[in-house]
């Protein structure tokens, strides 16, 4: 796997969006905070979640046609049999390391679109993940949620990624989205505790940087009392699961942003596939039960809609070293309360392949992002993806 | 300790030690204001001598751990658990250096340059090559930066980071070829597309092998006809390349830039007559006009100290070796703050300012500081309770405490250890004011 680490690192140290990142607002938990206090969202605003899995996620593993018999025989060494899945269908049924969304999934909460892709699949993490996120076949600068941000009332609010890079998702013409850096808030401890606000005061010899200085210590201090109490206290659980819990608290504390992004990394197994993947996909199934816990207890239960994709799903036939290479067509997952659960689009069939061994793609991923446009941001689709119209709803 | 010295001393002489050489040794600030400017300077630049606490931090021997294995193995698992020591090793090791040298500069040099040729183990995994690119980066820290480029644009671990392994005729990856002219020498603006699409061609042809970092010219697979690169007509290779990028007149002032944007301000320009010290792209030579230069009197001039520098200049300060302390943690807190060696975010390196100074960051930077004050040596606070607070910035070589800090300093005296950790978690401990 790690021969091939893709991450978002490295996907903006090559698509160059580094550059747009100097430009974005790292946000401070005491200016989201003010904010939450002083223009919270409006009740019953929808808000979309994105999560971005990295290095193009095997899709045939995690919806997995466990009875197939092509797939029992293309992929003998990493195939799931019966006992490894969660069966939503004589045929059809989730990787076991999923049991929270296979919970949701029963409960109609999550919509899986089969088959999501774009014309001709191009196996490179860097210019497919460039098309996803740019929504564009053509090498569109701009991305789709920037798209969207340039059409908004100024905010430094409206779009925040968690973590310290930007995905190029979020770049705009005009507008390039926030960032929050993860991480819980655990304030100092111990007899200094007691002269450390007061290190965070302001002097009058201060110059512009010893107050910034100062402000580091005044905004650990004011976060934790303001939204101390919705923020995560301690840094446990997967990547995933810290970025996950901190939305929830800021969704809940009435932060006024629209969408979220977070992301997880490592999904490109080339080798030693199950192991690898079951491992992420379980942090991701974690976060995303503990998530959907969260949010359904607090007042936003119904506004909130989590996107999960990757870039490409991967090869049909696995190689000989228990893994997969890059391939084409997965499924994306939608998940919310309002979220009308199912199966949309088709399952390609494993036995009519494209040239290269891989699944026909059956649905556009223009389609879903259309739906998502439509149904959760309340944007005509043409005008934030040129040329396309359709919206695949589920809502 | 001084009361003779005025503002204006302790500042130049505080600045002098934080952007030269991470920060004093316990008692050097005092005795560099006693010695006088001159002192300081000579002090600070001082390159080139056997460093006894180099010597004692000792070599790092690093084996060639060879290629990837296959599957599960205890082969296998031997393989990754050395890669991962090896890894944790070097950046300790390194920590260590900056920290136990007694000459400093050439490792804050070193530091300068990593931060410069920004290169994250990311890409090539193997700690060997990165290693490797530190001993290149070392050796010509304050040479002559035509030797480093010609170094650098081979450097294993650069070519990958930049993907130079998968540039072809056929299909010119011009990654290295642009930042290279963008970010390392000429920048911006003083080249075209055309310049880049040629000098990737003149860049293929080299393949690194990764476990070592080595650098192969395979003459077959290189673009061995005449290319035309700002201006010139010639068969490049690499090395002609770098040479060629170095003798532009952009790069004196391009490099001039990039070192007063680190060391003396990143929101003012240098004089203009700071790119002629580097007419002859001597490093030592322009550092040395930088350290002569008048603008550590202008009250303007303070930077923030990184996380790296900050960690360090604590740990001179007590006294306390890094790879003492609990090393997964300390790497750990600091790629928390946002700043681990050999690990920058991207290809245009670390970043600068206000940006390091977050309140969540700031959770990290205190349990840093305990580490460093739990196994601190804190002799120099053995004062009078009186004396304390002025003992202490004398210690850490701050010019002056603001009467926020002093008030709040006051209040730990009774327990040297909480007036330490006070002390380096100080808004004026945090920049270099």
């Amino acid at each position: 796997m790690i021969q091939c680490e893709f991450d978002r690192r490295r996907f903006l140290q090559w698509t160059g969006a580094s550059v747009a990142a100097a430009m974005t607002t790292q946000l401070s938990f005491e200016s989201l905070a003010n904010a939450a206090s002083r223009s919270p969202l409006p009740a019953k605003t929808p808000i979309l979640v994105l999560v971005t899995l990295y290095g193009g996620n095997d899709g045939l593993n995690t919806v997995v046609p466990y009875t197939d018999p092509v797939y029992r025989s293309v992929r003998a060494n990493i195939a799931l049999n019966s006992s490894q899945v969660l069966p939503f269908s004589p045929t059809m049924g989730f990787n076991a390391s999923m049991p929270m969304i296979r919970d949701l999934f029963g409960r109609r909460k999550v919509a899986v679109v089969q088959g999501v892709s774009y014309p001709d699949p191009n196996l490179s993490h860097f210019a497919s993940m460039a098309i996803w996120q740019s929504a564009s076949l053509t090498g569109e600068p701009t991305g789709w949620i920037g798209r969207w941000l340039d059409q908004q009332p100024h905010s430094p609010f409206n779009a925040i990624a968690v973590g310290s890079t930007l995905p190029p998702a979020f770049v705009g013409q005009q507008t390039v989205a926030s960032m929050v850096d993860v991480g819980g808030m655990q304030l100092p401890w111990g007899p200094v505790a007691t002269v450390l606000p007061r290190l965070g005061g302001r002097a009058a010899t201060d110059g512009t940087l010893e107050a910034a200085a100062a402000g580091s210590i005044a905004d650990l201090y004011a976060t934790a009392q303001r939204v101390g109490p919705h923020i995560p206290k301690s840094r446990s659980g997967s990547w995933i699961n810290q970025q996950l819990s901190l939305v929830s608290a800021l969704i809940n504390a009435n932060v006024p942003t629209r969408v979220w992004e977070v992301n997880v990394a490592s999904f490109d197994t080339h080798t030693g596939e199950v192991g690898d993947q079951n491992s992420l996909l379980s942090d991701v199934d974690t976060a995303i039960g503990a998530f959907m816990k969260k949010i359904s207890a607090g007042d936003r239960a119904n506004d909130v809609t989590v996107m999960i994709y990757s870039e490409f799903g991967r090869r049909v036939a696995s190689n000989a070293s228990q893994g997969t290479d890059h391939g084409t067509a997965a499924p994306v997952f939608l998940i919310g309360n309002r979220v009308k659960g199912g199966l949309y689009g088709e399952q390609p069939p494993l036995k009519h392949l494209d040239p290269n061994g891989n699944l026909k793609v059956t649905t556009d991923f223009r389609s879903v992002y259309g739906g998502v446009l439509h149904d959760v941001l309340g944007t005509p689709v043409g005008d934030i993806i040129p040329g396309w119209k359709s919206a695949l709803s589920v809502h | 300790m001084s009361p003779s010295a005025t503002y204006q001393q302790r500042l130049v002489t505080s600045r002098l030690l934080h952007r030269f050489n991470f920060g004093p040794t316990p008692g050097q600030y005092g005795n560099l204001l006693r010695h006088g400017l001159d002192a300081t300077v000579a002090t600070v630049l001082e390159y080139g001598r056997p460093d006894p606490g180099l010597t004692a931090v000792g070599p790092l021997p690093m084996a060639n751990l060879g290629p990837y294995p296959n599957g599960n193995s205890a082969k296998a698992d031997a393989f990754w658990k050395a890669m991962q020591k090896d890894t944790n090793d070097l950046v300790m090791w390194w920590l260590d250096r900056m920290v136990a040298a007694q000459y400093p500069l050439a490792e804050r040099m070193t530091w300068f340059w990593h931060g410069h040729w920004a290169t994250s183990i990311s890409a090539i995994n193997y700690p060997f090559p990165m290693k490797k690119q530190y001993n290149t980066l070392r050796q010509h820290a304050l040479g002559n930066f035509r030797d480093m480029a010609k170094a650098m644009v081979v450097d294993g671990a650069l070519n990958v980071w930049l993907n130079n392994d998968q540039n072809f005729i056929a299909a010119p990856n011009e990654n290295l070829a642009r930042e290279f002219m963008e970010l390392m020498t000429i920048g911006v603006g003083h080249y075209t597309q055309d310049d880049v699409a040629a000098a990737a061609l003149a860049l293929t042809g080299y393949s690194t092998d990764y476990p070592t970092g080595r650098v192969t010219l395979n003459p077959k697979t290189h673009f061995d006809v005449p290319l035309s690169i700002l201006g010139t007509l010639e068969h490049f290779n690499a090395q002609s390349l770098a040479d060629l990028v170095v003798s532009r007149s952009e790069n004196a002032t391009f490099i001039a830039n990039r070192l007063w944007f680190r060391f003396v301000s990143s929101t003012s320009t240098p004089p203009p007559t700071l790119a002629q010290s580097f007419a002859h792209r001597d490093i030592m030579a322009l550092v040395s006009a930088l350290a002569h230069s008048s603008a550590w009197t202008d009250p303007a001039n303070t930077m923030v100290k990184s996380p790296v520098e900050w960690f360090v200049g604590a740990c001179r300060a007590l006294k306390v070796r890094p790879s003492k302390l609990n090393s997964g943690d300390v790497q750990w807190l600091l790629s928390q703050m946002g700043q681990l060696p050999f690990n920058p975010p991207n290809v245009g390196g670390w970043t600068f300012g206000t940006a390091w100074l977050s309140g969540v960051s700031f959770q990290y930077r205190f349990e840093l500081a305990q580490m460093i004050v739990s196994a601190g040596d804190l002799a120099p606070l053995a004062v009078e309770p009186l004396n304390m607070v002025q003992a202490c910035a004398d210690w850490l070589g701050v010019a002056e405490w603001s009467p926020r800090t002093a008030n709040a300093l006051t209040l730990a005296l009774a327990t040297p250890s909480e007036l330490a950790l006070a002390a380096i978690l100080s808004p004026e401990y945090m920049v270099s004011a």
